[in-house]
């Protein structure tokens, strides 16, 4: 029998915003899938390309970046530069041939609660759909 | 618009009206002191030499057929913790002195004191080919000076695919490209004009001919540049074949130091945040049957990409250092491209304004999280 496919999205979640609101899921009981692994930094800024890069090399079967909406950013300024680097990686990725579908970026504020369960599970309906990463059967990555 | 510059006589050859041209200018004060590239001893390299002195100045040679160290690191050097208190000129090619803008908007370089001066680059000879015939070489690059050639097959193969040849935001420029007998040195800033005026050299030749045959080159390097990247495209299109085109890296990050972008102090790449521990190793290999050595060749190399792509300059220095011959110069050409163009932005061919990624505007890429929830799943290895 072959094993159900979990996916298994990397969520780099920036504290003031996307985190605050998925644990605002968690405390209104609101279902999300368990393919979530959340990683919370400091500003959604603070993500170099490369971590993305490395998830996606390492088989994370979708990358997914949450920061506060433009303007609202903690640090005033923070997702603005996160959306250019964003755009460059995946043009990256596009140029290169790389699944640029299997990244995504959402702004998710700190009240957006059903908002964070509604990104995760459409996320993790697009990733289903699209299989496993094959980068993670591969042994020279 | 047509711009004025100082009609230059080449009869005695190009080199020796540069070296004229700053002993002149280190006579009448305008900078005290020059870097300039001189061969050294063993004749198969060019190191650049601060110099001071008419006499090393005629040893120096301000146009060598290689490009040992990427100018801009040599300025890198010279300013990386402020200026001192002279003024310093320096002449390069396009390349390097569009690196050393880019690396001056990334405040590792400051060009107060530097005069920047270019010359219409003919290319420069790889230096795997110049070690091994140093004369041989040297003749041919002199050739192809002497005679105008900017499509010399003898040149790396990113220069061939140059379009910025002639055209970088230098101070001062030595013109040569489709002229007879003489060139045409003209200013790009109130510096470069400034120094002109105090040398007294009369701005009276018009520039439009050397424009026009420039723009002539320019025309076929841009068709060359289509084709090389319509040849790279295949070689790096998907993670299969990007992992085959880089299969022979032997992970010595050659291309990264060299690189006059890379001026990070401590490479991510190298640094002990990117190793693993041998538990995590083992049982990675565990998992996928097997894992190679050297680690991380793609992530090293799109991450690179990531980080310095905006401002490549496609100077080739990359390839020219790879043990492995990847054409790495050309693939990150081809990605610099694309990246660039994202945001309209030229490495390097602009003095003022700033890197893409100091910079924001608060309305752009306002679609860009629907645009990737909405991309369909594209191409057949996922399927």
């Amino acid at each position: 029998m072959e094993k159900e496919f979990i996916p298994r999205i990397t969520s780099f979640v920036c504290k003031w915003c996307t985190y605050t609101g998925a644990d605002l899921a968690g405390t209104s009981r609101l279902q999300y899938p368990t393919s979530i692994i959340l990683l919370k930094v400091l500003c959604s800024s603070r993500i170099d390309p490369v971590f993305l890069i490395k998830s996606y090399l390492k088989g994370a079967d979708g990358v997914l970046i949450g920061g506060c909406h433009p303007g609202d950013c903690h640090y005033e300024t923070g997702n603005y530069h996160t959306r250019r680097r964003f755009k460059i990686l995946t043009e990256i990725f596009s140029t290169l041939g790389l699944p640029k579908e299997r990244l995504r970026l959402s702004w998710i504020s700190a009240s957006e609660g059903p908002k964070f369960a509604q990104v995760s599970n459409e996320f993790t309906d697009k990733i289903e759909n699209l299989g496993p990463n094959n980068a993670r059967e591969n042994m020279f990555l | 618009m047509t711009k004025k510059g100082v009609k230059i006589s080449l009869e005695k050859g190009l080199q020796n009206q540069i070296r004229d041209f700053f002993k002149k200018g280190l006579e009448k004060g305008v900078f005290d002191a020059v870097i300039l590239p001189v061969r050294v001893p063993g004749k198969d390299s060019y190191a650049w030499i601060l110099m001071n002195n008419a006499k090393l100045i005629d040893q120096a040679n301000p146009v060598p057929p290689v490009m040992p160290v990427q100018g801009a690191k040599a300025l890198k050097a010279l300013t990386r913790k402020g200026n001192g208190i002279i003024n310093v000129a320096t002449i390069m090619r396009s390349c390097e002195i569009r690196a050393a803008i880019e690396l001056s908007k990334l405040n590792q370089v400051n060009l107060e004191k530097i005069t920047l001066v270019s010359y219409d680059c003919p290319g420069a000879v790889p230096m795997k080919g110049y070690n091994r015939i140093p004369e041989e070489m040297e003749k041919s690059f002199q050739n192809a000076l002497a005679g105008k050639d900017f499509a010399n097959d003898k040149m790396k193969e990113v220069c061939g695919i140059c379009v910025d040849f002639a055209n970088s935001p230098a101070d001062l420029h030595f013109g040569f490209a489709g002229m007879e007998n003489d060139g045409i040195l003209f200013s790009n800033s109130d510096k470069g004009t400034a120094i002109l005026d105090t040398l007294k050299m009369k701005c009276s030749e018009d520039d439009s001919q050397w424009k026009n045959s420039v723009n002539i080159i320019k025309e076929q390097k841009s068709k060359n540049r289509i084709e090389v990247y319509k040849s790279i495209q295949p070689e790096v299109e998907g993670l299969d074949n990007l992992q085959t085109t880089f299969a022979k890296c032997i992970g010595c990050h050659n291309c990264q130091s060299v690189c006059p972008i890379c001026y990070c102090r401590q490479c991510y790449f190298d640094s002990s945040a990117s190793k693993q521990t041998a538990d995590y190793l083992q049982d990675k290999a565990k998992n996928r049957g097997g894992i190679g050595f050297p680690r991380d060749k793609i992530m090293f190399q799109v991450g690179r990409m990531a980080h310095m792509s905006l401002s490549c300059v496609s100077c080739g220095q990359c390839m020219d250092a790879c043990p492995v011959d990847i054409p790495v110069a050309k693939i990150f050409s081809y990605v610099a491209a694309k990246t660039q163009d994202t945001f309209e932005y030229h490495a390097g061919t602009t003095a003022d304004g700033a890197v893409p990624l100091k910079v924001y505007k608060q309305d752009e890429l306002n679609k860009i999280h629907e645009l990737i929830k909405n991309a369909e799943p594209q191409g057949s290895q996922h399927e």
